[in-house]
């Protein structure tokens, strides 16, 4: 029996369940029908009641400490380190969230194995098993195998994996009393919710624009509006300063997955690319034909990407007086 | 007060030319740049020192002896020591070993705080500052935006981080690593004259294996644990796509694909 444990963050609950599809697919040998057997799972978190995760695990370890600070690295590694060593997992699994990728090469060395970030792809070939990630800021990937005696450790990219599997488990819940942690070298002086209007990665419409709709950027908006969707932006534009990080796509930025994505001025280099996950239609206007981005796409608008988007307006604008 | 830079060169990926049409990446002739996150750590270590003038700056690195120039390039902007960590053993460690390395230099330093980058854009796994700070024992903090700079004392600095939900304000005690983002914007300095042809090898040192009493079995392939067993190229498969250009025609021809798909209501 494989022991598979997932680490589940407060804010993350339900892309730490997701990462049930990561130990599916490791373990069942590709066969997407497969329902994960001889494996164990084992959600972990702390202070949290859980109840929305029954069913999902099979089993749920409650940590209960006193003076937790989710942002004390140190300090909850210290403690996993105990919960790893009681119970002896084969796997680990932790989202890539900013608390995730501090903890995760923290533990690896505590637990003396090997760890693979960022994981987007479990790959299946000639009788090994490899973790795919993306390398040189998503222009290469490269295929990873843990060498040590220690448990196959990784973290995986948020939105890459979603667990459809059923939800009807019977889970067991496991207290685990962990000591308060030792010092206090950090304190938080303020916690501010960012104002983040919309999730990208919920839309299913996204207008995204890039370097050659620069200083149309701005105008991408009345276009989501008719369509009743979001805009999106490549990195140069976030890099520019004209949008928010928040709604980047590519490797640095987002993966998203929505119905419909029109890439107006971006180019499509890998990186980009690599943020474009099980998209249905893809639309992109470039003056460039020969733009990477276009052998992806259902319908290449050839030419210059703020003209074309006015014009576009125009004409769904016209449609839509006409129709009501 | 004393501020160790752990750094990393990095190929120029953004001038990384990719071949489509045989799936390749062409990596030839890339020339080495400093980390972008971790040029952020050095402009404010600088920083500190323009403004406190007895803070002394330390640049450790694990590189190849290539990366010389780049490396003197840094000690002409300011940066009191520069050390280099470089043996052909250390070559093919992953980050398991890497940090092994840097730490192993590390424990024998006296310093006050710990700067160093939060992601590379090569490999991009940003384990090897939380893997310093777990082998040295101390706190991390990754993703740093902004450093209040008059908090910044001998004992403690408050920091500003963002990440994906919420802005986040800490104190925290040294000795600590503090990882950068290249958000953060602080820039280095440009070359004063003066410095402009003086030699600065004096400076810099580099150290081996041995140097380090390592033993070559602890890095490189050997002290890894994990392997890179394949690298792939992104396949893309192409769609059998139209292509119209911004006439009234190409205008068309999206609106009925909008419409056809059910996507204008």
């Amino acid at each position: 029996m494989k022991k598979c444990m997932i680490f589940l963050e407060h804010e993350y609950l339900m892309a730490g369940v997701d990462l049930l599809e990561v130990v599916r697919q490791y373990y069942s040998q590709a066969n997407l029908n497969d329902s994960i057997e001889g494996v164990e799972t084992y959600g972990v978190l702390f202070n949290h009641k859980a109840d929305m995760l029954q069913g999902y695990f099979d089993n749920i370890i409650r940590i209960s400490q006193n003076s937790f600070k989710a942002y004390d690295l140190k300090s909850v590694t210290a403690t996993l380190e105990k919960v790893c060593k009681q119970y002896d997992f084969d796997m680990i699994l932790i989202p890539s969230t900013w608390q995730g990728r501090m903890l995760a090469p923290r533990l690896a060395i505590a637990l003396s194995t090997g760890l693979t970030a960022d994981v987007t792809e479990i790959r299946h070939e000639k009788g090994i098993t490899q973790l795919v990630r993306p390398a040189y800021s998503g222009r290469l990937l490269a295929g990873i195998v843990n060498t040590s005696k220690g448990p196959i450790m990784m973290t995986v990219r948020q939105n890459v994996f979603h667990y459809q599997g059923e939800r009807s488990k019977e889970t067991f819940y496991h207290d685990f009393q962990a000591y308060d942690p030792v010092g206090n070298s950090i304190r938080e002086i303020s916690l501010q919710p960012k104002e983040v209007s919309f999730d990208i990665r919920d839309s299913s419409i996204l207008i995204s624009g890039g370097g050659g709709i620069q200083k149309g950027f701005d105008e991408l908006s009345q276009l989501a509006d008719m369509l009743g969707g979001h805009v999106a932006a490549s990195r140069r534009i976030v890099d520019a300063g004209i949008a928010n990080r928040e709604i980047q796509v590519g490797q640095s930025g987002k993966t998203v997955s929505p119905k419909l994505y029109m890439a107006f001025g971006i180019n499509g280099a890998i990186q980009h690319v690599e943020g474009l996950k099980n998209v249905k239609y893809i639309i992109s206007v470039n003056k460039n034909e020969q733009a990477p981005i276009n052998s992806l796409s259902d319908l290449v608008v050839a030419g210059d990407a703020s003209i074309f988007l006015k014009k576009l307006i125009e004409r769904i604008r016209d449609y839509k007086e006409k129709s009501s | 007060m004393k501020i160790l830079c752990v750094v990393k060169f990095v190929p120029d990926v953004d001038n990384f030319n990719y071949d489509f049409e045989k799936n390749t990446l062409l990596r030839e002739g890339i020339r080495q740049i400093l980390n972008p996150d971790d040029a952020c750590a050095v402009a404010f270590a600088l920083k500190l020192k323009d403004m406190y003038p007895q803070t002394s700056v330390e640049v450790i690195t694990m590189a190849p002896l290539s990366i010389m120039p780049n490396v003197e390039d840094l000690a002409r902007l300011g940066v009191d020591r520069c050390i280099v960590l470089s043996d052909k053993g250390f070559s093919g460690s992953d980050t398991y070993a890497t940090s092994y390395v840097l730490a192993k230099y590390l424990s024998n330093q006296i310093f006050d705080c710990i700067f160093s980058g939060t992601h590379a854009i090569d490999g991009d796994t940003s384990h090897v500052p939380a893997q310093i700070a777990q082998r040295l024992d101390l706190v991390q903090l990754s993703n740093i935006r902004w450093v209040e700079q008059s908090t910044f004392d001998k004992t403690s600095c408050t920091v500003v981080i963002e990440d994906e939900l919420f802005t986040r304000t800490y104190e925290v005690d040294f000795p600590a690593v503090l990882s950068f983002t290249r958000e953060s914007g602080y820039k280095l300095p440009y070359v004063k004259r003066e410095n402009m042809y003086m030699d600065f090898s004096s400076s810099i040192h580099v150290l081996t294996l041995e140097d380090l009493s390592i033993h070559p079995s602890e890095v490189g392939q050997e002290g890894s644990l994990t392997k890179v067993v394949n690298t792939y190229t992104k396949k893309f498969t192409a769609k059998d796509k139209k292509i119209v250009s911004t006439d009234e025609e190409g205008v068309e021809a999206v609106f009925e694909f909008l419409r056809d798909k059910g996507l204008i209501t």
